[in-house]
């Protein structure tokens, strides 16, 4: 594919990512082949950086389409591939406005998938400084996210849905809220012998009675409708094992060492 | 060991009549001129063992050395019209007319009485590239031509080919990462260190091998690109021959790796060898320090709090401060304190890459904090908890508790309706406490066994010592027919039985 062509094919994906309007899909696919056959998909060695800022942008657009048509997986790929212009072109290339929001929807989707310990990884190999982080509002939302989960204060993720940075962000957090609500409710079933209704409502951030008692009947719980409360099933307190195996085992390596020793 | 210390002075004593009282200490020229001899018998006897004691000293010379003596051991050590002298005395600054002459009235007479006429082994040539590596980064100033010798000295190096020079390469790319840092782009050494490792496995050599693992690792975390050395971890085997303070340095790396991937327990095992196997704290403080840092903020991470007898070591109390501080905050569990605490140092943990770590230890305070209310009350509400953990709502505080509950880190009951906590005696004590106690014991025999293990593999038997006992063993049964003989005789007494065994 010519250079031209391929100029002109950005534009127009460009014009039609500006207007939300479903052709992304098809252009991206073309615009790939394109950047293949000129070796830009995944540079090696030295480019111009004129045409390397264009592969940056249609991966970036990429990027954020996938997650606005709700496709991870692909999201995933985009932003593997835009690794390499973030870090080994990165002196070369201007700064990109889009970096930071890509890189801040890839923490949240770890979040979700609740790849903690890539999660953490991938922060700690964020380019900029670790106190400088709180001052970047799509790094920190998903840092915040996260403390948050940690340490179990639910109702504050649930009020950052609303403070997303990026619209993006949102689709992310939504699935974020099926996760919460499973943590919030086995909390609950440990914490709680009974809760009222109205209650655990509230807790599990259940707009309607109907949405309540479904999922309670997912999990299992008792129901008292005429008492307006929830009973949970008390699971019976687990009888601690004797590791017999572990521990015959040990018993024999320690007797063999000696035996070596002695 | 010490036999081949005693052969070693024998054959000193042969050799020269100066360096014959080897306790006075030696002066750096003299050094080296020592250290010749041994790379020179490690060539020739295909022994690596001489050319680890010269290392061993290295760096301890490199600290006494100065242009003057490299230039002057660079004369004594090479003939007088050799190519490879006037290469490696290029490298030197041109000494000043002074020192110059310093160097003549020194240098002309041992040339007289010892004159080199042969060319020496190429490994001597490496060696003097090492110390000279050395001497050039010492100050900055002398970085791009350091680094351009680093290159011509990997060159070389690979063009030799030699496998006597293997344990000197190991070194020899210690100083080449060394150089590249100061620089500032150790990242440009990357694919040469992977390309020697490359090589270096495929030969079996263990030291060079080492030596680049940690290279390779070190660089990595210095860009933070902890995916890579993963990797590199998993795709590789750590040497098992290789020395303890490669293999501190291994640990340590390996530790920071596991600590960000939230895998504690492991990163706590390889932070204790590290520290286990490095130096003495007085002789290499730096990597101690290091080291112990990590190590705090990952047992506070654990859970544990770190001893206090650690925060009054000689060579830790003061660079540890602010480290100290983090672990009473998170002892008394306090939050605000806490927070207080990480922006007071922020600067400090910025630097010692522990800032997003220690960001972590915000759940542990919580967690202690609760942990401490359960132990000391029976009934408590949200609405305390709230204000004495510095929560920020009585909602939080529910969530917060109920999470608690179902980790397992406190034992109780939240009652929705009066908004409080009951809690139920300290809990967790009776919960698998002879499996705890059992696994603790067999980690710690495993300990034991291993050091016992690893002591017995690395004793050394000298060479043909055995002949000797053997010839003893041959004595011994000699004096035992005589003694039989004379028992038989019956003119053995008492007295002589006693003074025979």
């Amino acid at each position: 594919m010519a250079h031209n062509q391929l100029k002109s094919l950005y534009t127009d994906l460009k014009r039609s990512f500006d207007a939300n309007s479903p052709k992304c899909t098809p252009a991206l696919a073309q615009l790939k082949i394109g950047l293949i056959e000129n070796g830009l998909l995944t540079p090696q060695g030295e480019h111009n950086v004129d045409d390397l800022v264009v592969a940056r942008d249609i991966l970036e657009i990429g990027a954020i389409w996938s997650i606005r048509a709700r496709d991870v997986p692909s999201f995933d790929r985009y932003f593997s591939q835009l690794q390499t212009f973030y870090t080994d072109y990165s002196s070369v290339l201007p700064p990109s406005k889009n970096e930071y929001p890509i890189r801040g929807l890839n923490l949240i989707r770890l979040l979700t998938q609740n790849r903690i310990a890539d999660f953490h990884t991938t922060l700690e190999s964020l380019p900029i400084p670790a106190d400088a982080i709180a001052e970047n509002p799509y790094i920190s939302h998903p840092v915040n996210l996260e403390q948050w989960l940690m340490e179990g204060s639910y109702s504050k993720v649930w009020n950052a849905r609303e403070r997303a940075p990026v619209e993006e962000y949102k689709f992310f957090v939504d699935s974020l809220m099926g996760t919460i609500r499973n943590e919030i409710a086995s909390c609950e079933e440990a914490a709680y012998e009974s809760l009222p209704l109205k209650d655990a409502l509230t807790l599990l951030f259940f707009s309607n009675q109907s949405e309540l008692l479904k999922f309670a009947q997912e999990r299992g719980w008792r129901v008292d409708l005429s008492g307006q409360t929830i009973t949970f099933t008390k699971k019976g307190e687990e009888q601690a094992e004797i590791p017999k195996q572990k521990l015959i085992s040990s018993s024999l390596a320690y007797a063999r060492e000696l035996e070596r020793i002695v | 060991m010490p036999d081949v210390e005693m052969k070693l002075a024998e054959e000193k004593k042969e050799e020269t009549k100066a360096e014959s009282a080897p306790k006075e200490p030696l002066t750096p020229l003299a050094e080296i001129k020592l250290n010749f001899t041994f790379i020179d018998r490690a060539v020739s006897t295909l022994e690596p063992r001489f050319t680890h004691r010269v290392l061993r000293t290295l760096t301890t010379l490199v600290k006494k050395l100065d242009d003057s003596i490299l230039r002057n051991s660079i004369e004594e050590a090479f003939p007088k019209e050799s190519a490879t002298k006037s290469t490696l005395l290029a490298w030197l600054p041109s000494a000043s007319t002074d020192a110059e002459m310093q160097v003549d009235s020194s240098a002309t007479p041992t040339t007289n009485t010892n004159v080199v006429t042969s060319e020496p082994v190429p490994e001597i040539d490496i060696y003097f590239r090492l110390l000279i590596l050395h001497q050039l980064s010492k100050s900055t100033s002398n970085v791009p031509k350091a680094k351009q010798l680093a290159i011509e000295t990997v060159q070389k190096m690979q063009a030799l080919n030699r496998r006597s020079l293997d344990s000197i390469a190991a070194k020899i790319w210690f100083a080449v990462e060394r150089v590249f840092e100061l620089g500032g782009d150790l990242s440009e050494a990357r694919p040469m260190f992977l390309a020697a490792q490359r090589t270096a496995a495929l030969r079996h050599d263990d030291e060079t091998q080492a030596s680049l693992i940690n290279r390779l690792l070190r660089s990595y975390l210095a860009y933070s690109l902890y995916d890579q050395a993963d990797k590199l971890v998993s795709k590789t085997t750590f040497p098992a021959s290789a020395g303890n303070p490669q293999y501190a340095r291994y640990h340590y790396y390996l530790g920071r790796i596991k600590a960000v991937q939230l895998n504690y327990s492991d990163a706590h095992a390889n932070l204790q060898q590290a520290i286990r196997r490095a130096p003495p704290a007085t002789v290499a403080p730096g990597f101690y320090q290091a080291v112990y840092k990590l190590f705090i903020v990952v047992e506070l991470l654990m859970g544990d709090i770190p001893d206090r007898s650690i925060f009054r070591h000689a060579v830790l109390e003061k660079p540890l401060k602010g480290y100290f501080e983090i672990v009473k905050a998170v002892r008394t569990g306090s939050l605000s304190q806490f927070q207080q605490t990480v922006l007071k140092h922020a600067a400090l943990f910025q630097a010692d890459k522990t800032h997003t770590l220690i960001t972590r230890l915000r759940q542990n305070v919580i967690k202690t904090g609760i942990r401490r209310l359960s132990l000391s009350y029976s009934l408590i509400s949200l609405k305390d908890i709230c204000v004495k953990l510095h929560l920020d709502s009585e909602e939080d505080a529910e969530y917060i508790v109920g999470k608690a509950i179902r980790d397992g880190v406190i034992d109780g009951r939240l009652v929705h309706e009066k908004g409080w906590m009951a809690c139920r005696g300290a809990g967790g004590v009776k919960r698998g406490y002879g499996a705890e106690v059992a696994e603790i014991f067999s980690r710690r025999i495993g300990y034991c066994m291993e050091l016992h293990n690893q002591s017995v593999k690395a004793m050394r038997y000298p060479l043909n010592s055995h002949r000797k006992e053997l010839a003893d063993a041959e004595g011994a049964r000699e004096r035992e027919k005589e003694l039989a003989q004379e028992i038989q005789d019956g003119e053995l007494d008492d007295e002589d039985l006693g003074g025979e065994f």
